[in-house]
């Protein structure tokens, strides 16, 4: 145990006297401390922006209407000047080809041209991803057209108007837990335990390798018992991950707090400074255990690799299974259906369950006992596969020359 | 206290590495583990300090199972190498107190010990920042800090200057006058002699031959004479083919067995002008080509 608090220690400081962690961690809060004063910076610049938005009101872009009748083209244009606020509606008589040409020379932005009550054609020069002109240009001649029959079959302007405005009260009583709310943050969780533990497991890896091709293996394995070198090391490693991630989400907060009068109630910011106590907790532990789960077999790894360069080749599988389990996780976020049966399966699986357990909790409601036989199964495997790799480590550090096969190494351990 | 390897087993694989190592060596004494590349030396050291179990076997202290906690091991590897970015006492220390030293006592011994090599104004250097027979004596520390009773040295003089060699031997010495077992592994016959009271020689994992150096030399067979004389040539007429000459002008003189030294060597002094007329005793280094030259004598 002194052995392990010894090399825990050991490792914990080579991190933070390690310059380039050092330097990541001070980048990323500082990001994100610029992040959070942005609204206060671009409030600063606010008085400035005003008086340019004045100008740019008089240099709104210009939307054609060309209508068939002047009737058409009085109610037409009144009623899109109301809806298109960020153009300019100017009524046109010109022929088609002047229409476009218009546009193509960027006179103008975009044209209707009516060709009859209901039915008209579109013209825009190069039609963005997010141009929904032409659905608010359905909705408003479809209310248009509905008016004036209801008005023509004798119905008086007023109740018209009472009718096409009518609005339905309603309100949503969830009984679980709104996927909206929660899925910035179950986002954030979910790609910041991607992020550290490929980084980490990474650094465990080539930790284990460097010493290994050192040769300050020969002294370590003398003096100190494998298990206790590779707990100590991926724990090491782990709280170093943990104290990243608290500074750079601690930076966050802080930063957040300093300038929430700036945010303005963004609902985004706030549902992901509004995490459950309950789910930061769940968040802890998957993330500890995920992170362990992998960092041992990452570590096993590096131990097996005889030179530096071997180690992305090696670590190629686990960070395939690895970017599987995200990639499900992550469809299956952006799908709605969080408790599909992959999901279902992943969220017992070791290796996949700190994510989709973790995002099932999260977005939909599971029963504590799935909970707990998640967490259960997934603590059991983490430290197997830590003892077991410890195994592996013990055999794969005196293995100079070519890399074993797996096979081999397993016999090996088995043996041993 | 007395260190005994009994009936050692070791494999890898279908590869039998050790079958039956059995060595005794004793306190206050060095004792030369030999053999040739690939013999099964570093597989013992390690089965000995308990990196591997042997299949078969048992290391014993004083007749007793080797317990770990009570008996501390120092180890000099043959592939040397530590953290080379890191601070020489930081490393150090780290070592000695993941052999059971607390910090403080670490200090305060890696402290004793790079003084003592003349190592003290690279304390807080890199180790990377030191020349190569500087890196080994940072090494050294590492298997001596924690002040443990057997002490194993695997080629401790290889890459040492002859100053540094001396500051070594003299370490060495210390060691084993203060009674520890210093346990030595060499292809540096010389060494081994200099310091070691019993060997072993191993060879494709089995003891070829073991016991007190003395005693082995003495139980050579004892069939060659040295003959010191200013006329070679007429003694070379005589015995032919038999008569060699040695790098230091000496003629070697085969027998056909032991039992004709005394004659031949009454008849070489009756007959020639001789200076000195000896029994020739082997050197290790004969021992050694002898007995881990090839496939294992049998006994």
């Amino acid at each position: 145990m002194r052995q392990f608090g010894t090399i825990l220690s050991f490792e914990l400081k080579s991190y933070f006297k390690n310059k380039v962690f050092v330097g990541i961690t001070v980048f990323l809060v500082a990001l994100i401390a610029i992040v959070m004063c942005f609204p206060r910076i671009s409030a600063m610049f606010a008085s400035d922006e005003a008086d340019a938005a004045e100008v740019a009101s008089e240099d709104k872009s210009i939307m054609l209407i060309k209508a068939q009748t002047e009737e058409q083209a009085m109610l037409t244009e009144e009623l899109f000047s109301a809806v298109f606020t960020d153009y300019e509606i100017r009524g046109t008589g010109d022929d088609i080809s002047a229409i476009q040409e218009q546009i193509l020379s960027g006179e103008a932005e975009c044209a209707f041209v009516m060709t009859g009550d209901t039915s008209y054609t579109y013209y825009v020069n190069n039609l963005s991803m997010y141009d929904m002109n032409a659905e608010i240009a359905n909705e408003v001649l479809q209310k248009l057209y509905q008016m004036n029959a209801m008005m023509e079959s004798g119905i008086t302007p007023e109740k018209t108007a009472s009718i096409m405005s009518i609005e339905i009260t309603g309100s949503v009583e969830n009984l679980g837990v709104d996927q909206m709310d929660n899925f910035f943050y179950t986002y954030i969780m979910i790609f910041a335990l991607y992020m550290v533990i490929l980084l980490y497991g990474q650094m465990v890896s080539t930790n284990v390798a460097t010493e290994k091709s050192s040769r300050a293996m020969e002294v370590l394995v003398t003096s100190a018992k494998p298990t206790a070198m590779m707990f100590g090391k991926v724990l090491a490693s782990c709280l170093a991950g943990l104290m990243q991630l608290v500074a750079v989400f601690g930076a966050a907060l802080l930063f957040y707090q300093l300038n929430k009068s700036y945010w303005g109630g963004n609902i985004i910011v706030e549902s992901i400074f509004n995490i459950p106590p309950a789910l930061l907790v769940y968040m802890l532990v998957f993330f500890v255990l995920g992170f362990l789960i992998y960092a041992f077999l990452f570590g096993a790894i590096g131990s097996t690799a005889t030179k530096l360069e071997d180690i992305n080749t090696s670590t190629m599988p686990l960070m395939f299974l690895f970017i599987i389990a995200f990639m499900v996780v992550v469809f299956s976020m952006s799908s709605g259906n969080i408790d599909n049966a992959a999901m279902k399966v992943c969220s017992f699986v070791p290796f996949t369950s700190p994510m989709a357990m973790f995002t099932r909790i999260a977005m939909s409601t599971v029963p504590w006992y799935e909970i707990l036989i998640s967490i259960g199964i997934l603590i059991g495997s983490t430290i197997g596969v830590g003892v077991i790799s410890a195994k592996i480590y013990r055999v794969g550090v005196l293995l100079y020359g070519t890399t074993p096969k797996i096979g081999a190494i397993l016999k090996a351990v088995w043996r041993h | 206290m007395i260190l005994e390897l009994k009936n050692i087993q070791k494999s890898f694989g279908e590869k039998c590495v050790l079958s039956g190592i059995s060595f005794r060596a004793e306190s206050g004494k060095a004792f030369g583990l030999l053999g040739r590349n690939g013999a099964g030396k570093t597989t013992s050291i390690r089965i000995l300090m308990d990196v591997f179990p042997a299949e078969d076997g048992c290391v014993l202290v004083d007749g007793k199972p080797i317990d770990y906690r009570q008996i501390k091991i120092g180890y000099l590897p043959e592939e040397r190498g530590l953290y080379p970015k890191k601070i020489i006492l930081d490393q150090l220390v780290y070592f000695a107190q993941l052999k059971g030293m607390r910090r403080r006592e670490a200090v305060k011994s890696v402290d004793y010990w790079l003084e003592r090599l003349g190592m003290m104004e690279y304390r807080n250097k890199r180790l990377d920042t030191l020349s190569k027979g500087n890196q080994q004596k940072i090494q050294l520390i590492t298997a001596l800090a924690h002040d443990p009773d057997i002490v194993i040295l695997d080629e401790p003089f290889s890459g040492l200057d002859p100053v540094n060699a001396i500051l070594l031997k003299d370490v060495v010495k210390e060691q084993i006058s203060r009674g520890k077992i210093v346990l030595f592994s060499s292809h540096q016959m010389s060494y081994i002699e200099e310091f070691c009271d019993s060997i072993a020689i191993l060879n494709a994992g089995k003891v070829a031959i073991h016991g007190d150096l003395r005693e082995i030399k003495r139980n050579y067979v004892r069939d060659r004479l040295v003959v010191r004389t200013v006329s070679p040539e007429s003694l070379r007429a005589e015995f032919g083919e038999a008569c060699t000459v040695l790098e230091n002008g000496d003629l070697l003189i085969q027998l056909a067995s032991p039992e004709e030294k005394k004659h031949t060597m009454k008849h070489i002094v009756e007959h020639y002008d001789v200076d000195e007329v000896r029994v020739y005793e082997p050197s290790l280094n004969d021992i050694f080509v002898e007995y881990a030259g090839d496939a294992p004598k049998e006994d």
